[in-house]
């Protein structure tokens, strides 16, 4: 996520401008996407971490513009793909673009696969619709993506049904059938948080590994701050709606501005640490995107929060010396440089 | 052994052709926090609930306090479960989305007839004050108006209102943000800090369960492979599996290695037909023709230190 360059000078593959998604609801309006802006160089990945409620996945099917009837988007923004605006296309354009230029790995691969489809049948399914191949092409294909995302007698389990496949497996072949149209811009909406420690390992080093392959661009959205550490290229962190830091992944870890991703980052239990450390926490909730507090939407968290922070939102912008890293703070942790 | 409150031994649990918990002996000691580490169908869960007699264990014996709850029937049972309690994975779905929270809270003082009506809500009042819930606010309302993490909080005071000794938690944190899930490890912590828990910690993350744990059991296919106090078991991991599990939690610190997880990639095997001798051998990179012919048993490297390995990692 890159600010200040124009397209032309980069081929960004997606920009978001002043994006707005709005849900409706019998107390009002709740704002669960509030002005966000970003670009995806091509070929990079970009990691979205927040906390449940922070907007991440909204913003994911915003771009993909998979909302619900009770959405609104707000009509000067723009999800510019690949010079086109996807806001501007009918549905029927879109289905061209979700599949086979846009795909997408959802949290529980259980729910988002068909329970009566046998699984190369899901798979070839869109190969079909949208490349044209002929059953038997695509059945072939089928049986190379299952090898390629690591499921073990590929030939055997492209006739099985979900249900016979455990968590991690599933979310393979969940894999494959995004990979299987060749998509530009993979949307990973918590691909691990399903699966264990060991299968979550695994399924992050094939996602990066077939992002590399295929020259990718990847949205990696995530709760975890440690999920995105290794294996992102830019990170962006939301809260309330907002992205409030964005930088690149070592520099994020490295220069941490906002006291908000810094408590994020405390609350992770560390191997290194001591047993029974008492880990840091945030307190108190996320605010009611229906009315947010004025000011920063942190502050009624922050301990750091003063009578500015209550009253005047800070803007959002490039902290001095600090090329791209970009933060909403009135009192920014100061730069030490270091890790940590 | 003396010092153990809970002592499991030759425990087996059993579904039709599928040995969940096989042959598993292991103690929980007095005001300790013992971690059961594992991937998902280890037959951590089940041996939790083994504990519980919920439902009871093809066999062995699980002694609480000297008394072998396996043995117990009825109402000799009954009078012993207040002093187990147990919380799940998933908050919302292990509270009554019909009942208040008041009733949910009081509902097992109600069971074994603790005070009168007036006496109990004093009761849940308090207990939800030391679960970090406003009582006044929380007690009329209903689990749906209550975040993941808040439910929790209720379902610890509704296992802590009987003043159990020993408190089971099965994954109580994995389906929390790590935000959340730190809030609930600090209270477990102070929980049994305040009411001089025993407790039983199931997950499958490492670095969780070393935060919170005292002594560290993991498992593999239905059989404890390793047993360290947690400082030991990071810094000298002796079983391969310990090894692969640690390798496995992300790090958030970009600049680190990435370390590759050292297993054979798959699944666990099926538990209906356990590979021969080391049940770990199919996915261990060190597996020799021994691993195949021998099951190795689970014992003493070092004081404290227990691993079920014949090429155990005492070298790293």
């Amino acid at each position: 996520m890159t600010d200040g360059r124009t397209a032309a000078e980069e081929p960004y593959v997606l920009q978001v401008e002043n994006l707005e998604t709005r849900f409706s609801t019998e107390h009002g309006w709740l704002r669960a996407v509030d002005n966000v802006s970003f670009n995806l160089p091509k070929g990079k990945t970009i990691g979205v971490v927040g906390e449940s409620g922070s907007g991440k996945s909204v913003l994911s099917r915003t771009i993909m513009g998979l909302l619900p009837s009770n959405a609104r988007v707000n009509d000067d923004a723009k999800v510019i793909f690949e010079g086109k605006d996807l806001r501007q296309m009918s549905e029927a354009e879109l289905r061209h673009i979700r599949g086979p230029e846009i795909a997408m790995v959802f949290q529980d691969p259980m729910s988002s696969l068909n329970p009566v489809m046998k699984i190369g049948k899901q798979i070839a399914e869109s190969q079909i619709v949208h490349l044209g191949l002929s059953k038997k092409d695509a059945r072939n294909n089928a049986i190379e993506l299952l090898r390629e995302v690591g499921i073990p007698l590929p030939e055997k389990r492209v006739d099985e049904y979900p249900h016979q496949l455990s968590g991690g497996m599933r979310q393979r072949v969940a894999i494959a059938i995004a990979l299987a149209c060749q998509p530009k811009l993979l949307i990973a909406d918590e691909p691990t948080t399903a699966l264990d420690v060991t299968v979550q390992a695994e399924i992050l080093d094939l996602l990066q590994r077939e992002q590399q392959d295929r020259h990718m661009t990847m949205i990696l959205i995530t709760h975890d701050l440690g999920v995105v550490a290794g294996r992102t290229d830019y990170v962006g962190v939301m809260y309330a709606g907002q992205i409030v830091e964005q930088a690149d992944t070592k520099d994020l870890f490295q220069n941490m501005r906002m006291r908000y991703t810094e408590a994020l980052l405390n609350s992770i239990p560390r191997l290194e640490d001591e047993p029974h450390k008492r880990l840091e926490t945030v307190g108190g909730r996320p605010p009611d995107l229906v009315s947010p507090p004025p000011g920063c939407r942190f502050a009624p968290r922050c301990q750091y929060a003063d009578e500015k922070c209550t009253e005047d939102e800070p803007p959002f912008g490039v902290g001095a010396g600090l090329t791209g890293h970009s933060f909403a703070c009135w009192h920014p942790i100061q730069p030490a440089g270091g890790t940590r | 052994m003396s010092d153990a409150l809970l002592d499991i031994e030759n425990l087996v649990v059993r579904f039709g052709a599928v040995q969940a918990v096989s042959d598993v002996t292991f103690e929980v000691r007095k005001s300790e926090t013992l971690g059961l580490v594992g991937e998902s169908g280890c037959g951590k869960s089940s041996t939790a609930r083994a504990v519980m007699q919920l439902p009871r264990p093809t066999s062995g014996e699980v002694r609480l306090a000297g008394q072998n709850l396996v043995a117990l029937k009825g109402s000799d049972l009954r009078q012993l479960r207040p002093k187990i309690q147990m919380i799940f994975q998933d908050p919302i779905s292990s509270l009554n989305p019909r009942r208040t929270v008041l009733d949910i809270v009081s509902a097992p003082l109600e069971v074994v007839g603790k005070g009168s009506k007036a006496e109990r809500k004093q009761i849940v009042h308090d207990m939800l004050e030391a679960v970090g819930l406003d009582p006044d606010l929380a007690m009329g309302r209903r689990p749906h108006e209550f975040s993941g993490g808040q439910c929790q909080r209720i379902s610890i005071a509704r296992a802590l209102v009987l003043e159990p000794e020993v408190l089971i938690c099965d994954e109580p944190v994995s389906a929390l943000d790590v935000s959340v899930q730190a809030q609930i490890l600090n209270l477990l912590q102070d929980m049994k800090e305040r009411y001089g828990l025993t407790i039983l910690f199931i997950s499958h993350d490492l670095a969780v369960v070393k935060n919170i744990s005292d002594r560290v059991a993991v498992m593999y296919l239905g059989k404890i492979c390793e047993v360290a106090p947690s400082e030991l078991l990071y810094k000298k991991p002796a079983h391969p599996y310990t090894v692969a599990l640690l390798s496995a939690v992300p790090v958030p610190d970009p600049t680190a290695e990435l370390k590759k997880v050292a297993l054979i990639a798959g699944d666990l095997p099926s538990p209906t037909s356990p590979p021969s001798g080391c049940r770990f051998r199919t996915r261990c990179p060190y597996a020799q023709a021994k691993c195949a012919e021998d099951e190795p048993p689970l014992v003493e490297l070092a004081p404290n230190h227990q691993v079920a390995c014949h090429f155990p990692l005492i070298d790293n």
